[in-house]
Parts: structure tokens; C-alpha cells; sequence
């Protein structure tokens, strides 16, 4: 690996940066590839890196999600991969992605349609009548087309705003029909995770309790106790180191401990690439 | 009442805040959705989630539901199932004997 810091670039198995200002959380970050500074050049960390790539002083660990991770690196798969998988493309094509809906329009009351057909009515009895007295219609016949035109234009705008309101509803539903499914979809998908993390945990949780033995200055098989200590329960530290001392560690683990002795041999316990820090 | 379902985490959560903020619009809580009441408050409430969040929030009109509301045969068709015999008996099966409507003739039919 190549590690760049202020200037100065390192190049090594095993980098010790004690005394240096730099912080290891954020080498951390940098071997992770979430951040550019500090520069480092090394190989791509895996997911165990998210939860053990940083052993320090007030770190915490989920020990079963990161032994899970490990075991990945080992190539342990789980009967659940298939249907995990399976799963995510399923999630994946669904398109949550929010509709457009057609723009609402506002209806025309029913009471303004009625007003407007009675008052075409009535235009047309006086039309009518004017007809039957032989009188001047040219003014009612014009009264009559502009009425009439107008409910015309009223129903129109009713029946628009009905289908737009149809097709809004419609839209959304089927929308939310999507997100439920999603959602389902998702519940089972995390299901099937935790299962599988079960089952990976399973796999390499002797290799972690024998490894949490041999972290120095451990003692979970203290005579003391009336009962040996949950290897889970360990603290996290030493729970980290044993984690990574069961994965496979191609990119660099940052440490701000010294638990394991010169960054050398913390090297050579871990086989992994060290930053000391 | 207005009813108020929610689809996404973040509207779930602003539900319940609205929900535990403005007690006295709310009828009923459910997990993910609300009763409100059909007051412009209430349909204030449902609107700002409509607002923040979309279709996520869905915003119904529920009108009270009364059993006489029902035409009575498919009132008496359920009394009649209710008290069946034989727990187990499907109504598909339970109805073709007797004088009560088949479930696809009621599934069309809109009240």
C-alpha cells in the first residue's frame, strides 16, 4: 500500500504513523474510498472495513454483522443467497419513482349544469311562442345558441374533470400499489438477510471464539468466572481484532491500538496490511 | 372523517407527530394510517402531509357505514354464514343451497 499523508508518501506492508497528526478514523474512511484525503493506495476494502476497519478507543462494533462480513470474505455463502438475490432484483425493479398525475380541474357543480339545461328549456318555449305568434326570433334564437353553447361547455368541463379525476386516482393507486409491494418485498428481504447472517455467523464462530483467545491480554476462559464469557459479549477492541483475524484482509487496517504489540506484528497476527496511528 | 395512509417511513413518522401534536383532530390511529375529522383543520393536517410528501400520503373521505345502509339480502346472507353449522363450509358452497346471493353476483355490484 501507498499511504500520502502531509507531503509525505509511505509505502510499506506495515505503516506507523504514530506521532504524526492524523486522525484514523478518517484513514479509515480514505481506505473505504469515502474520502480522497488522506491519500491511500491500496486494495479495495470489503464490508468487514464499514465495521473493523478502524480498531481504536472508543470504537463500537456490531459483532455479528461484522463476523457475518467476514465470512463473506471467506467465500462462506448461505442457502438464503439465492433468494436474497432473487429478492433484490425483484425490489430493484420496481419503479418507486412518484408519478406525475394529470393536473386536477376543478368540476362544475351540479346545480350550474341544471340552471343551464332549465334555462335552455325555457329559451326554447319562447322561441316557441315568439314561432306560434309569427313574431321577431332572431333575438331569442341567438339567446338559445349562446345558452345551449354554454352548457355544452359546462358538460365538457364536467366530463374532463371526471376522467382527470379518474385518471389521478388511478395513478396513484397503482403507485401505492407499488410501494406496498416494494415494502413487502423488503420486509422479506431483510428476513432473509438476517437469516443469512445467522448462518454465516455460524460458519466461522469457532474461528472467531479461537481467534478472541489468542488476541493478547484476552481471557475469556477466565477460571474466575463460574461460566466462560459469550465470545459476543467480548469488548470491542478485542472483538474487532478477532473479527479481522477471520476475514480476509487484503486492504489496510487502521489501528489505534496497542493490543496487538509493533505495528509488525500486529501485521503479521492479522495478516493484513497496518496503518499504526 | 378524512382517512390518512401513509407509504413511506418519513410520512409514517410525520403522521404520528401530526397525530400526537393535534389530538383533538384525531379520531383514530392506526399503524400507518389516521382517522381525522372532517373539519378544515383536519383536512389542514392531511394537506401539509400531502404537501411534504406527496403520494406517499393518501387522503380518503370515509362517510359513516351503517348495516341498513346494505341491501338486505346480503344482510341476511351474512347473519345466515355467521351462524352456520359446520365452521369449515365455504360461503361459495354454503350459499348454492339456500336462498342467498353467490359471491360473484355480490362482488360486481356496487352499494
Amino acid at each position: 500500500m501507498r499511504v500520502h499523508v502531509r507531503g509525505t508518501t509511505y509505502e510499506s506492508r506495515v505503516v506507523d504513523l504514530r506521532g504524526r497528526p492524523v486522525d484514523g478514523r478518517a484513514l479509515a474512511a480514505a481506505v473505504r474510498g469515502e474520502r480522497c484525503v488522506p491519500a491511500v493506495d491500496a486494495p479495495a476494502a470489503t464490508l468487514v472495513y464499514g465495521y473493523c476497519g478502524y480498531v481504536g478507543p472508543e470504537m463500537g462494533v456490531r459483532t455479528r454483522t461484522a463476523l457475518a462480513a467476514a465470512a463473506r470474505t471467506r467465500g462462506v455463502e448461505t442457502p438464503h443467497d439465492d433468494a436474497i438475490a432473487d429478492l433484490r432484483e425483484r425490489v430493484a425493479a420496481i419503479d418507486a419513482v412518484e408519478p406525475s398525475l394529470p393536473p386536477a380541474r376543478k368540476s362544475v357543480a351540479d346545480e350550474d349544469i341544471a340552471a343551464l339545461r332549465e334555462s335552455v328549456a325555457a329559451t326554447r318555449g319562447r322561441l316557441w311562442a315568439r314561432e306560434r305568434l309569427d313574431g321577431d326570433t332572431a333575438e331569442v334564437e341567438s339567446d338559445l345558441r349562446e345558452t345551449a353553447q354554454t352548457l355544452a361547455t359546462r358538460e365538457t368541463e364536467r366530463t374532463a374533470a371526471a376522467e382527470s379525476r379518474q385518471q389521478r386516482r388511478e395513478a396513484a393507486r397503482a403507485y401505492r400499489d407499488r410501494l406496498e409491494r416494494r415494502r413487502r418485498l423488503t420486509d422479506r428481504l431483510a428476513n432473509r438477510r438476517r437469516d443469512a447472517r445467522e448462518a454465516l455467523v455460524d460458519a466461522v464462530s469457532d474461528r472467531y471464539a479461537s481467534a478472541l483467545d489468542d488476541v493478547p491480554g484476552t481471557t475469556t476462559d477466565n477460571s474466575a468466572g463460574p461460566t466462560p464469557d459469550d465470545p459476543f459479549d467480548a469488548e470491542p477492541v478485542p472483538a474487532a481484532l478477532a473479527v479481522l483475524r477471520v476475514a480476509r484482509t487484503d486492504a489496510p487496517v487502521v489501528l489505534e491500538t496497542n493490543r496487538l504489540g509493533t505495528p509488525t506484528s500486529a501485521a503479521a497476527w492479522l495478516d493484513a496490511p497496518v496503518i499504526r496511528c | 372523517m378524512l382517512l390518512v395512509a401513509t407509504y413511506s417511513r418519513a410520512a409514517r413518522r410525520d403522521l404520528r407527530n401530526v397525530c400526537r401534536a393535534h389530538e383533538d383532530c384525531v379520531v383514530r390511529q392506526f399503524g400507518r394510517a389516521a382517522l381525522l375529522s372532517l373539519t378544515e383543520f383536519g383536512a389542514f393536517q392531511a394537506l401539509r402531509l400531502r404537501e411534504k410528501h406527496g403520494l406517499d400520503v393518501q387522503v380518503e373521505r370515509v362517510t359513516p357505514f351503517e348495516p341498513e345502509d346494505v341491501p338486505a339480502h346480503v344482510r341476511e346472507a351474512a347473519s345466515a354464514y355467521e351462524a352456520r353449522e359446520e365452521p369449515s363450509t365455504p360461503y361459495q358452497r354454503f350459499a348454492a343451497g339456500r336462498d342467498l346471493p353467490a359471491p360473484e353476483a355480490m362482488e360486481g355490484k356496487e352499494l
